[in-house]
């Protein structure tokens, strides 16, 4: 039974990261008050490109350029919304099906149909304290990318909530005008951190092939984008919110995993396709339960006209 | 007489300068595309081939008619553009009669989701006489996904709850139950004991769509039903009290309610109307292609229809002749696999065009100056 738990637990550390950062990248997006629904197709750019990085150069190095291609999408995004105050959410979705169709081309062009050759996985931190602690030593054995994304999700909210920066994105996306009167340029922050997303997406897809994994398989990230949204949602736009949700909804799959494997007559009673829907569905309750309490930006999805009032 | 000549002249004016980004757009993706394939090959020859691969796959291959004179080389061409295009028709129309309330509707894949199943469940076990078969398949899935897409409205309206987040989570609620669930599970087919097969339980023939050119080509009932919709919808929304109303609450919610329209009744109308399309969409795909649901939806059509609305500028002919356009595309994709070129290629075609048609008014602003330039001080700036 220990064992059964430690291995859930350890499958959940590996797996999570990818589905943190896409959701840290997915609050700070939206904290400043642009809509990004491009999350899933910045992560594949982000983990196409690791992976093809990879073949050529150290993984380790390979992790920015999937960082630099989320962000990539990110800058155009970024561009049309702000610039040319397009709809965000067509633009995110353009980015989405452009990565979709666009990546597919690009690996059967180059590599095959299914995905990438194997490149050298990320290495492995064996932490020497703990791995006599029961439980405790599930915490060793993952790549600097688990450890990091604690790291990353702490300085965020650091940064969200203690720093001036934090308070002016803060600010730009709740009331821009009142922003803008205060000096603060809105453009600017809103490019930083639409592109900033798109880097934290991106690292959260290289998270898949180079750590999760040691390809890119062509379904990526199949939709895990998308749980990021949610997780986003669940953790009320916040740092540490989106971390917790993401942890949870990804230790609740290594458990679906998990269950598969080691206790098939539990899924005869209830249905994979139950615990597939469980963190969307939590999420729409949630949601519902809000209502109009919402803690969503106030300036989510409106673009920001200087001349407006 | 000549008034009648100007307004006409001016109604083509107004439809052309609300179609140019969108054909802008397209000729630019499939500009960046062809430009693609001749650098990912270094060989132009090659992308030239590819896309005259995919004009013959998707309007029919008339060199090879002219040379064989057999009809087959052009009717299956336009059975697979047509089949596709009422798809994209049906998902395409659905985003566009709720971005025409003034919602958002990203849940079409869900929605077409549960009218694929539903059609699929009444199509093989509801024992009916084959002329009112395929009728209550598709009245069932045009119901199906009305429900799911009345489930958003409802907790909008009534919890305030974003329409663009619940879709997206009622899309994913969808798929996990529907393919992960129910075709896997109490809706598989091989209870005879072949474990290959995956998928429902195949329609029955009476439920089937007819082929209208027998078989000679896979084009089914589903495309004229698909035009129907667009007049229909086009009629609607243009030429009826209803429609206007529907209008009216999306360009203005509040300032339809003081001018006394029933706003939360017409958002709940245009919704269900939206998702049965969406249904719709998912029921002539069952029973026109695949006569049965098989292991996955396969492509993300619902998404498609978001790109397909937009293109379409959101007007419902607009839609029609895009959806026909990238029904053809699509249809000529599967051709260019012939030459190593992936047939999610015209997919890409159509992401690129959709984030061109994002970025409107970058078009705008060019065309304006150009414009301007042509002829300066026609028209007085406006303020």
């Amino acid at each position: 039974m220990l064992e059964v738990i430690e291995a859930i637990l350890f499958s959940t550390l590996d797996y999570a990261p990818a589905l943190i950062f896409a959701s840290l990248g997915a609050v700070l997006c939206e904290r400043s008050g642009i809509v990004n629904i491009g999350v899933e197709g910045m992560m594949r750019s982000g983990a196409f490109a690791a992976a093809v990085a990879a073949l050529i150069v150290p993984t380790g190095v390979a992790v920015s350029a999937g960082m630099l291609a989320g962000a990539g999408l990110a800058a155009i995004h970024a561009y049309l919304s702000i610039r040319w105050r397009s709809d965000q959410v067509v633009s995110g979705m353009a980015i989405n099906l452009v990565a979709l169709a666009g990546i597919t081309f690009l690996l059967e062009s180059r590599y095959s149909p299914t995905g990438t050759p194997p490149i050298a996985q990320l290495q492995r931190w064996n932490l020497a304290g703990v791995e006599a602690i029961p439980i405790l030593r599930v915490l060793s054995g993952h790549s600097a990318i688990t450890y990091l994304a604690v790291v990353v999700a702490l300085a965020f909210h650091v940064v969200l909530f203690r720093t001036p920066v934090g308070l002016r994105l803060r600010a730009v996306g709740e009331k821009p005008t009142a922003a803008a009167t205060l000096g603060i340029s809105v453009a600017r922050l809103r490019y930083a951190s639409v592109i900033g997303s798109g880097l934290l997406a991106g690292l959260g897809g290289a998270a898949l092939s180079t750590s999760t994994l040691d390809r890119f398989e062509q379904h990526m990230p199949a939709g895990l984008g998308f749980i990021a949204l949610a997780a986003m949602v669940f953790g009320r736009w916040t740092p540490l919110g989106a971390f917790g949700a993401a942890a949870f909804f990804a230790g609740g799959n290594a458990l679906r995993i998990g269950l598969a494997s080691s206790a098939p007559r539990v899924l005869q009673i209830v249905p994979q396709g139950f615990l597939l829907a469980l963190p969307y569905l939590l999420t729409l309750l949630v949601l519902t339960a809000q209502g109009t309490k919402s803690r969503a930006p106030a300036a989510l999805g409106v673009p920001y006209e200087p001349e407006s009032r | 007489m000549s008034d009648r000549r100007a307004s006409s002249a001016r109604a083509i004016t107004w439809a052309a300068r609300r179609a140019l980004p969108s054909l802008l757009s397209v000729a630019l993706a499939l500009t960046v595309c062809f430009v693609a394939i001749g650098i990912s090959r270094a060989d132009f020859s090659v992308a030239a081939e590819a896309f005259q691969q995919m004009t013959w796959g998707g309007l029919g291959d008339f060199p090879g008619f002219f040379r064989d004179r057999s009809w087959a080389l052009l009717t299956r061409p336009w059975g697979e553009s047509t089949t596709k295009a009422a798809l994209l028709v049906f998902t395409g129309l659905s985003v566009s009669v709720a971005f025409c309330v003034g919602l958002f509707n990203i849940g079409a894949q869900g929605q077409m989701t549960l009218g694929a199943i539903t059609a699929a469940v009444l199509g093989a076990y509801l024992p009916l006489p084959r002329g009112i078969h395929p009728f209550a398949c598709v009245i069932g899935a045009a119901v199906a996904g009305s429900a799911y897409a009345l489930l958003p409205t409802f907790l909008k309206l009534w919890r305030g709850v974003h329409e663009v987040i619940s879709t997206i989570m009622l899309n994913w609620i969808a798929v996990s139950l529907v393919e992960n669930w129910l075709v896997v599970g109490p809706l598989r087919a091989s209870a005879s004991g072949d474990l290959s097969r995956s998928g429902t339980q195949e329609i029955l023939s009476s439920a089937e769509l007819p082929r209208l050119l027998g078989g000679l080509s896979r084009l089914n009932a589903g495309f004229p039903l698909a035009v129907a919709a667009v007049l229909v919808v086009w009629l609607w929304l243009s030429r009826s009290g209803n429609g206007f109303e529907v209008r009216a609450v999306g360009l203005g919610s509040e300032a339809a309610r003081t001018a006394g329209i029933a706003v939360h009744r017409r958002t709940y109308q245009a919704m269900a109307i939206a998702g049965a399309l969406a249904g719709v969409a998912g029921g002539v795909w069952v029973l026109g292609t695949e006569h049965k649901f098989p292991a996955t939806l396969g492509s993300p059509y619902g998404f498609d229809g978001i790109a397909i609305a937009l293109i379409g500028q959101n007007h419902p002919l607009g839609v029609g002749a895009a959806a026909l356009f990238f029904g053809i595309l699509r249809a000529g994709g599967t051709r260019m696999q012939l030459l190593g070129v992936h047939k999610s290629f015209p997919e890409l075609i159509q992401g690129l065009a959709l984030l061109f048609v994002a970025g409107k008014m970058i078009w705008e602003r060019l065309l304006i100056r150009s414009q301007r330039r042509a002829m300066p001080s026609a028209e007085a700036p406006r303020a």
